[in-house]
């Protein structure tokens, strides 16, 4: 189909104010938070309704035209990225809270609302949306659902598929589906479950029932200051081990501290090699002796001072710095590599002294800030990208960094998801016949690879042929028992 | 059969075949009698097993503990069981990572007793643990009453293996607690009635056993008083792990755990409103001790302030042993020849006039009635009894008419022929075929026993 045939016709179905096809405003969708790969798409559209996603889906299928959904296009794994061209549609004017049940403990939303935003809104209720991605600022629920995002309190309160109820999502044939709605036993398969995590490959979610979760009675915050990385990671293993459950448990090293620092006004010392940052929540009775606890733990690790944000302003500016930490690497480098993985958590200080040895062995500074209470590492590989060797080198220090983790009995993504950037780490973890269990999936959704194709299975191992692969089950068959 | 006998006891060896299962009616699966019984001693086995039953054109029937048996229709055709309860190793447990991977045949008791020496749990709650498996539990995707404070096997299950219709075996997830790491699978499998793949070995997310916890137990003289306490707490910001509404006769720790110790641990009768019949809600608070005793605090004031007629508070044994008969409640194993048990699903705020629906028409139909129900959940377990098989299929009919996700788990064989199991509304219908069609295009396992 000639593009401005196929431009008129989505104008038609979304609006002259929803399609973007200008090159110069098409290059700001070539590429999500992940730089390392990139991607042009035909066009864009911005619909504003789940009949109009219907339409654009049922266009493209006819068509056989990519469909890509895309949210605040923060993903780091290249998930929003249209590899093969292709028609994206965003969900920025799909931006509205529906309706706020608390009696059910639920809110409706479209995919496009902003996280944060949200738990603005359910504020004045005294409810939160509990997955908090350090992007909450811009990133949408749409994209959470999508990637299974975590956010530091997913260590005490579970990663975004535990807060998901049901979604509306459009199939590849333009039709509508609603997966659940908050009823907690329906009879049939998860297929929340399966949606949820399944990074834009599936369809499209034009709406969600997402749980809420009451705010907490109250909150503590302490930072407790190390003199290094291998203190603050054995005091988190060991705070899990003995059983106590903070709200967050998070890590900043002595670099990350350094972009940090000043911006945030943290007054930390150039003494500290690395903070842990320590919430507990809660009903207020038993907080302190919690609390206390976890402290006990820092000291006796080698803590060198704890320190309490009293109030809920030195609260939020922890949180703050803690958050925006990705952001001010800028401060220390041209560009980053942030890797995720996640190691079982009696692993971290022997993955951590790793990371260091890489970062030596590869010459790149590497800063570290991540979900340390769930064994989340977040290596960021801090480079100049216009140099070819530190190019290259920052790429074969994250292989080292994947190749140490899996060693350790960890995952090559924790919640940033697979997209295109992990997508050959695959087969480090999956056999083909893992693998095609889950192309299974995808096709009994997405028979033809329209959505957000070339993405997540390995490059060369299309779905379509996975699926396949196990559809000749019995000649496997024949062959193991013979 | 012979050919088929003989390839499988070549895999397994002869003590682990019963050929001629007739004479064990134990293993009949809802009154039909498998063509052979085998206890494979490992996945490989099991793999082994299922792929040789897929090539003779004989379908699988898997069967753990057998305590949910009864869940959904006979099988259709010719079948094997496949029983698991010989995979019940643990296959890795680091206590410090708070994870355990498990083969599962293992029993929940089992499980529990692994991780107790630890001060870790699982906290599924599950119906007689002694029986139940892991691999039951995962594909009825049985819940229990701390659902509210932990989530179910959904939120705890991190990793699964499975032996696919085909004999594949494939796995998912890993044994780290967060993992985007491709699609979750664990959720298509979870509450899937082993319709799709035989689950043979879970890893789990484990929750450190709290150092504190008591149970508030309020007597009510009306549902609605009962319901009031409970969007009461709903409204608070305690945080309960579990807030169970029970109607009919209160649940008697020692009957029903059978352990036959020689002192009641329970209330006695009357005590506090506990030992009699009636509208209960009971509130389980678990963690620190001063959390805990705030918990008994308030519960207990804001029960008083909504009419309770008593309020008994339990600890230690007594506490432990009126958890363990609330989750046999829902149990399908011992179901008598005159009950049926039903499983209500809706929203949380419908509740209420679901279980006012409910108790309004047993009385009407004159029939017996016990809820065990997940009060902030949305979720009840209802066991109906009543020697007038016409009242019973009445009383069904009417309910199922105003709630439609009401699922008959067990009850006579001539009912469950005839009415909509699974009740009136199962969504998205071809989609879910769609899938059943792409795991098990011959539908080889649990045959005409689920949705699809
Ligand atoms: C500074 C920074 C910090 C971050 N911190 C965290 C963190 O703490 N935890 C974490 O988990 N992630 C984090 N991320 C990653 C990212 O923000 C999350 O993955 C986020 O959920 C993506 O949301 P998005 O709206 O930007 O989605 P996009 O990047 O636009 O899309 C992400 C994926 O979702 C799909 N998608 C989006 N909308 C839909 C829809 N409506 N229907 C179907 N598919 C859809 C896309 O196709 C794509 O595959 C961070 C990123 C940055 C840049």
């Amino acid at each position: 189909m000639e593009r401005t045939q196929l431009i008129e016709e989505l104008r038609r179905i979304v609006g002259p104010r929803g399609v973007v096809d200008d090159p110069h405003a098409l290059m700001t969708y070539d590429a999500d938070g992940c730089v390392m790969d990139t991607g042009d798409p035909q066009v864009v559209v911005l619909p504003t309704s789940t009949a109009q996603v219907s339409g654009v889906v049922q266009l493209a299928a006819r068509y056989g035209i990519p469909v890509v959904p895309r949210g605040a296009g923060t993903g780091l794994s290249g998930g929003a990225t249209a590899m093969f061209g292709g028609i994206v549609i965003s969900t920025a004017r799909m931006d509205k809270v529906l309706e706020v049940d608390t009696r059910n403990g639920r809110v409706l939303c479209q995919p496009g609302v902003i996280n944060y935003e949200l738990s603005q809104q359910l504020k004045p209720y005294g409810y939160q949306f509990a997955p908090d991605p350090s992007s909450q600022k811009a990133c949408t629920v749409g994209g959470n659902i999508a990637n299974n995002s975590g956010g530091p309190h997913c260590l005490k309160y579970g990663i975004t598929a535990s807060h998901v109820y049901g979604v509306e999502m459009v199939l590849a044939d333009g039709s509508v589906i609603w997966s659940g709605d908050g009823s907690p036993a329906a009879p049939g398969y998860d297929l929340t479950g399966v949606i949820t995590g399944s990074e834009g490959t599936i369809g499209l979610m034009t709406a969600a029932w997402l749980k809420i979760t009451r705010l907490p009675e109250a909150v503590r915050v302490v930072l407790a200051l190390f003199p290094d990385i291998a203190g603050a990671s054995s005091a988190v293993s060991q705070v899990i081990a003995s059983g106590l459950l903070p709200a967050a448990l998070e890590i900043m090293d002595r670099l990350a501290i350094k972009a940090v620092n000043d911006m945030y006004k943290l007054g930390l010392p150039e003494s500290a090699g690395a903070a842990l940052l320590i919430e507990v929540d809660g009903v207020e009775d038993g907080l302190d002796e919690l609390l206390h606890d976890v402290t006990g733990i820092c000291l006796r690790n080698g803590a060198i001072e704890v320190r309490p944000a009293r109030t809920l302003a030195e609260q939020n500016q922890v949180w703050a710095a803690r958050k925006n930490a990705f952001g001010a690497m800028g401060r220390l480098s041209p560009t980053y590599y942030l890797v995720d993985t996640v190691v079982p958590r009696t692993r971290l200080p022997y993955t951590m002294e790793q990371v260091g040895r890489i970062s030596r062995e590869f010459d790149l500074p590497i800063a570290n800030v991540f979900h340390a209470g769930d064994g989340n590492l977040h290596p960021i590989i801090l480079f100049d990208r216009r140099n070819k060797s530190q190019n290259q080198r920052a790429l074969e220090a994250a292989t080292s960094v994947m190749h140490v983790s899996i060693e350790q009995g960890g995952v090559i993504s924790g919640e940033h998801g697979i997209g295109v950037e992990k997508q050959d780490y695959m087969t480090l973890l999956f056999s083909t016949d893992d693998l095609a269990a889950m192309a299974g999936l995808h096709q009994s959704f997405d028979p033809h690879d329209l959505f957000n194709p070339g993405k997540v299975f390995p490059k060369g191992r299309g779905c379509g042929e996975l699926a396949a692969l196990r559809k000749a089950g019995v000649a496997w068959a024949e062959l193991k028992s013979s | 059969m012979k050919p088929l006998l003989s390839q499988i006891t070549s895999i397994v060896g002869e003590s682990y075949v019963i050929e001629s299962p007739a004479d064990y009616p134990a293993y009949a699966v809802q009154g039909r009698t498998p063509a052979l019984v085998v206890a494979p001693g490992s996945a490989e086995e099991l793999a082994h097993v299922v792929a040789t039953a897929y090539a003779a054109g004989v379908a699988v029937v898997p069967r753990g503990g057998g305590t949910m048996q009864p869940w959904g229709h006979p099988p259709v055709g010719d079948f094997l069981v496949v029983q698991t309860t010989r995979l019940n190793r643990v296959r890795t447990y680091e206590p410090d990572d708070l994870t355990i991977s498990v083969e599962a045949g293992m029993t929940m008791e089992y499980l529990d007793e692994t991780l107790a020496p630890n001060g870790q749990m699982l906290p599924l709650d599950v119906p007689i643990p002694a029986r139940s498996t892991i691999g039951g539990i995962l594909a009825t995707a049985m819940d229990g009453p701390r659902r509210l404070g932990y989530g179910t096997s959904r939120d705890l299950l991190i990793g699964v293996q499975v032996v696919e219709a085909s004999g594949r075996t494939s796995k998912a997830g890993g044994m780290v607690v967060k993992n985007v790491s491709g699609f979750d699978m664990m959720k298509l499998y979870t509450g899937s009635l082993g319709s799709l793949a035989i689950i043979v070995s879970a890893n789990f997310k484990l929750i450190p056993r709290a150092r504190a916890a008591a149970t508030i137990a309020c007597a009510f003289g009306s549902q609605a008083a009962a319901f009031a306490l409970a969007r009461a707490i709903h409204e608070s910001q305690l945080v309960p792990v579990a807030v169970e509404y029970l109607f009919g006769p209160h649940p008697q720790p020692l009957s029903l755990s059978g352990r036959g110790e020689s002192t009641p641990p329970s209330p006695a009768r009357g005590e506090g409103g506990w030992g009699g019949e009636g509208s209960l809600l009971v509130v389980r608070a678990e963690g620190l001790p001063a959390a805990v005793e705030r918990h008994v605090r308030d519960v207990s004031a804001m029960a008083e302030r909504a009419g309770a007629s008593g309020v008994t508070v339990m600890r230690d044994a007594a506490h432990e042993s009126v958890w363990e008969a609330i989750n046999n409640l829902p149990q399908s194993a011992l179901v008598d020849g005159d009950e049926l048990l039903l499983r209500l699903s809706c929203l949380p705020a419908s509740l209420e006039r679901a279980l006012a629906d409910a108790e309004s028409l047993a009385a009407r139909h004159g029939l017996g009635m016990r809820v065990a129900a997940r009060a902030l959940s949305g979720l009840a377990y209802l066991r109906v009894r009543g020697d007038d098989a016409g009242a019973q299929r009445q009383f069904h009919a009417d309910l199922l008419g105003r709630w439609t996700q009401l699922a008959l788990l067990a009850g006579p064989p001539a009912l469950k022929a005839e009415v909509p199991i699974w009740g009136t509304e199962i969504p998205n219908l071809s989609l879910v075929r769609r899938i059943k069609q792409e795991f098990d295009p011959e539908n080889r396992l649990n045959p005409g026993r689920y949705v699809v």
